[in-house]
């Protein structure tokens, strides 16, 4: 029954998504071709972007939300490869290599950042994401066109500097989904993102077994053992963000190629929240998360999105009212979350604590001997 | 920072433009205007066929090209095979390989010079759009009758 418990406990949020879609997925009365077909069309879009978050985790950062950053310099290698007139694969391999020294110095001062904030690496990232938000609007809305020469002028405003609010990617539109044609079923199958998925969690289980992957889960678990072993704990956890920006800014163009569509202004700015929330839908935590947990997440996170709208219109007459309530729940998991985690830490120090002390939890009531 | 580790690091980096030239080399993209125009070389017009399917690196263009048409077709790269085939008798087939300059981004590519085994120069040429005039206001034209 101790277990039933505690399994119940650790797996509340998943749950609770499984028996909302229980019942959302009847009621929308989608048909189930269209489900699968949706489902994995995102999961090959969305599901970089999520396992980007994995290492920071691992080094103790918790959710990494200054993963926008990266965000923003995938952002800016997809404006300069349009700009350029790049197409097709190397137009996104193009892309990621630009985006590639931009999200390692942001990573590089975001992780600078974290570490004078140890203990609170959460809002210190969310924070840091809407400061080089301002950054990124010098850039897009003025420096483009006056500093950074721009050759295609369908990209600039009619004033002659400054990004349009929308710039078209068709150039590179869904070519990695068509790379490899697979129809089974009258089902497509994005085989070269699943395969890009695959590499990159690999890529994650390989580096957790290196050494310094290990000194990573070391600065994880304690900072002060992991100092006292020799580890450079601030170096590592620089690293740690540095990978995750990276990756952020990878996720961001396989993302926004699948799209089709660059919103200049703002579509870099719900990333961080959106695979937060998958993560964490996942049955992740602020301490402890998985591949599984990531791709978990992102099904469950994006089921909900597809049926919600129609659940909400057939359940109650508003497709509006079925909205709201996905982002109410979807969003409302990311506190909840950090609410468990919270509560959890805290029982634990009093657990031990007491233990110390030779008496008894707080938390039961009774007077512990001094 | 090593001496090591800094050669390293510029190797890393030399690589890393390297590979981004080369990506940019073979992923510029072009758009090229497949011209049936006629084309007059020295003495001889050109013609294309009266009807003529036309096939761009294996990917046909949505319909068949008439004489003086014009289909637009984006590609990326600078190497491209060109096929076109007489729909009148489909064995009457041309065959020939592009190469587009890399900064030369609108072409037009001449049917009738392709047909007509021309050098390679008269293949593709840049398309320049026309530019606008600016018409002073008393010469500009206005329409007093209603249709």
């Amino acid at each position: 029954m101790k277990k039933l418990r505690l399994f119940l406990i650790e797996n509340s949020v998943v749950i609770t998504f499984i028996v909302l879609l229980a019942i959302a997925i009847p009621a929308s009365k989608l048909p189930g071709q269209f489900l699968l077909q949706e489902i994995l069309t995102r999961l090959g879009r969305s599901s970089f972007l999520v396992i980007s978050l994995l290492l920071p985790i691992m080094a103790g950062m918790g959710l990494n939300f200054g993963m926008v950053l990266g965000a923003m310099a995938g952002q800016i290698g997809l404006i300069f490869i349009s700009d350029w007139g790049v197409i097709g694969i190397p137009g996104l391999l193009l892309a990621m290599i630009i985006s590639l020294p931009i999200s390692v110095i942001l990573g590089w001062l975001c992780g600078s950042i974290m570490n004078k904030a140890k203990g609170r690496e959460m809002v210190t990232g969310y924070i840091l994401a809407f400061f080089m938000n301002g950054v990124y609007m010098l850039f897009a809305l003025y420096a483009m066109g006056i500093i950074i020469p721009v050759l295609n002028l369908e990209l600039l405003l009619s004033r002659g500097f400054g990004l349009r609010n929308v710039i078209d990617l068709i150039n590179v539109r869904q070519c990695l989904e068509t790379f490899i044609p697979l129809k089974i079923a009258g089902v497509n199958i994005p085989v070269l993102n699943y395969l890009i998925i695959a590499a990159v969690g690999i890529f994650i289980v390989w580096f957790r077994k290196t050494k310094f992957g290990q000194d990573m889960r070391a600065a994880g678990q304690d900072r002060a053992v992991a100092s006292a072993a020799g580890i450079s704990v601030d170096r590592t956890r620089i690293f740690a963000i540095i990978i995750s920006t990276v990756l952020a800014g990878f996720g961001q163009i396989i993302f926004l190629q699948n799209m089709g569509t660059i919103n200049t202004t703002n579509s870099h700015e719900q990333t961080g929240l959106f695979a937060i929330a998958s993560l964490l839908i996942g049955g992740a935590s602020v301490t402890k998360a998985s591949i599984p947990n990531a791709l978990i997440g992102v099904i469950l996170f994006h089921l909900l999105f597809l049926v919600a709208p129609m659940a909400g219109k057939n359940l109650v007459g508003s497709a509006m009212i079925g909205e709201y309530f996905r982002q109410f729940v979807s969003y409302g998991v990311i506190a909840l979350a950090l609410v468990l985690y919270e509560w959890k830490r805290v029982a634990q120090e009093d657990a031990s604590r007491a233990m110390l002390r030779g008496g008894v939890a707080p938390d039961k009531g009774k007077v512990n001997t001094l | 920072m090593s001496p090591r580790s800094l050669f390293q690091r510029m190797c890393v980096v030399l690589a890393l433009i390297a590979i981004a030239t080369f990506l940019f080399y073979i992923g510029k993209g072009h758009t090229l205007f497949i011209d049936t125009n006629a084309l007059t070389v020295g003495d001889n017009e050109l013609r294309s066929y009266a009807s003529a399917t036309v096939i761009v690196n294996g990917k046909k263009l949505n319909s068949s090209m008439g004489r003086a048409e014009r289909s637009m077709v984006v590609v990326g790269g600078p190497k491209h095979t060109i096929e076109i085939v007489d729909d009148a008798d489909t064995d009457r087939r041309v065959t020939k390989k592009l190469t587009i300059p890399t900064f030369m981004n609108k072409v037009i590519v001449s049917i009738p010079a392709i047909i007509g085994d021309c050098p390679e120069e008269y293949w593709i040429t840049p398309f320049i759009p026309p530019s606008m005039v600016d018409v002073p206001v008393e010469k500009m034209q206005q329409q007093n009758t209603l249709p």
